[in-house]
């Protein structure tokens, strides 16, 4: 058996303001980004990766940690949701 | 009964400073020349208190003591040169001057930390000629400058070595003196002495902020605390003032003369500096080695002692003991390889070394106890899951990279082995 990933993430919509920062995460609105960090590992090979992680309070209360990414199959970015 | 101080000052931070020929301000000629020119200071363990340890002549002149806050001491001193710790070379280094004042002399010796050593000189004295001819034979037994004196108690013993020349005629404390000795000494004396016998834990810490605390409150001498009420004192600092309180007006507890050990212990040169579970590895390889360090006898292993040199410089090490006495290799991983994810960064040299050992043969084992039912159990409830569910209904995670800062690569998912289940 090949060793299975921990903590994969998923893709999410994300709906985001002027300056690209979240404002909507599905169906529910951002109330506060609590932090903002960038990770970027890799960078040395052919698929580097670059990752700005959001972590937000959304208007149910909830916690969550999104990303984005830069998307290879279409222009722009990519969302994904991620437990930290 | 006079109790003998044998004291090797800043040994410690000599000691750290020992194989680093180019540590951050400092410069690379001989370690004592370093350590006097330029400013320097034992760094806080990691984990322990943001306190700096034993500092360098130049850093004194800074206003810099031992057992200042960091914050303080590079406020004090911008340049301060930070050295990491390396308890364990000294404590080894320490070792040889010890056993020759245990072999030369016949002393029982305490000693709680490198580069001091007590005993009590009162048996001693018609052997090697008065405490004057006690001193002279410590002096050529230890192998090394020390300073030397002798008290009424261990502290006051400890601030008389302290204030002393190495090469002077060593003081000694008459009973009724040994208050008026201490009166006008500083408070900061205290550091590292109200602390609670055995591994430090977050009282530990406390204790060693104690002296700053005093300091603060305008208690700057030994001789204003003694002359405090012991109620006050109580009220406001508690068994750690009265602690203080007793060692400023020249009591102190009785000393604990450690027990003569046979030293079994294990090291492991690392060929490059290793981390994660090339370390875990080497560790395993250790535990295999030291039970069959043929010193070990067949005894079951009690509490055991890990340590590191890190490949940055400096050492660190922890201490772990058993529930039960024991000599399988198993509980002995299971025990120390969590230890493995407190190193501060990687390491050079890994050494295991057991430090309390129990009977011959070790814990005796009854047929299918309690653990063994349950694992039995366990064993029985993953078949069935696994005849249900398929050949990966049962996963265990398995750390591989813990401080990935990306989250999917800190662990993965493996089957659960055979063996285990």
């Amino acid at each position: 058996m090949k060793p299975g990933l921990v903590n994969k993430p998923w893709p999410i919509p994300v709906e985001v303001g002027a300056d690209g920062r979240p404002i909507a995460v599905g169906r529910l609105a951002v109330s506060a980004i609590r932090e903002e960090w960038l990770v970027e590992d890799g960078w040395w090979t052919r698929e580097p990766l670059r990752r700005r992680y959001f972590e937000l309070v959304l208007e149910d209360g909830s916690d969550v940690v999104v990303f984005r990414q830069p998307s290879t199959e279409a222009k722009g970015w990519r969302w994904f949701r991620q437990r930290d | 009964m006079p109790v003998a101080c044998a004291l090797a000052p800043r040994f410690r931070l000599l000691t750290a400073l020992g194989d680093r020929r180019e540590a951050p301000g400092v410069g690379s000629r001989s370690r004592r020349t370093t350590a006097q020119k330029r400013p320097a200071a034992l760094a806080p363990e990691p984990g322990a208190a943001q306190l700096v340890g034993e500092v360098s002549p130049a850093a004194e002149r800074f206003g810099v003591r031992a057992g200042m806050r960091l914050g303080e001491a590079l406020s004090r001193c911008p340049e301060l040169a930070l050295v990491p710790p390396d308890p364990e070379r000294a404590e080894r280094a320490w070792e040889r001057a010890l056993r020759g004042l245990e072999t030369a002399i016949g002393a029982e010796v305490e000693s709680e930390r490198s580069g001091e050593a007590f005993f009590e000189a009162g048996g001693l004295r018609r052997l090697w000629g008065g405490i004057d001819g006690v001193l002279a034979r410590t002096r050529r037994a230890a192998g090394m400058p020390v300073r030397l004196a002798a008290a009424p108690s261990r502290f006051c013993a400890f601030a008389a070595a302290r204030h002393t020349r190495a090469r002077s005629r060593p003081p000694v404390i008459a009973d009724r003196d040994a208050r008026a000795f201490l009166a006008p000494l500083p408070v900061s004396l205290l550091h590292g002495r109200l602390r609670p016998p055995g591994p430090g834990g977050s009282e530990a810490g406390e204790a060693d902020d104690l002296p700053n605390e005093l300091e603060r409150l305008g208690i700057e001498t030994l001789g204003r605390l003694a002359g405090l009420p012991r109620d006050a004192i109580a009220d406001r600092f508690g068994e750690l003032g009265l602690r203080a309180l007793r060692l400023a007006r020249g009591a102190d507890e009785p000393l604990r003369p450690r027990s003569p050990h046979q030293e079994i212990a294990v090291e492991l040169e690392l060929p490059e500096a290793a981390s994660g579970q090339q370390l875990e590895r080497a560790l395993e390889l250790l535990i295999a080695r030291l039970l069959a360090h043929p010193e070990r006898r067949g005894r079951a292993v009690r509490a055991v002692r890990l340590s590191a040199r890190l490949a940055a410089g400096g050492g660190w090490r922890r201490r772990a003991a058993l529930r039960s006495a024991a000599n399988d290799r198993e509980r002995l991983a299971r025990l120390l390889l969590p230890l493995l994810a407190l190193l501060p960064g990687p390491a050079a040299v890994l050494r295991l070394e057991a430090v309390a050992l129990g009977p011959a043969g070790g814990e005796q084992m009854t047929l299918a106890g309690p653990d063994e039912q349950r694992r039995r159990r366990i064993t029985e409830a993953v078949r069935q899951a696994r005849a249900a569910g398929g050949s990966e209904a049962v996963l265990r995670v398995l750390e591989v990279d813990r401080s990935s800062r990306v989250p999917e690569r800190r662990e993965v998912l493996m089957p659960f082995p055979e063996d285990e289940s």
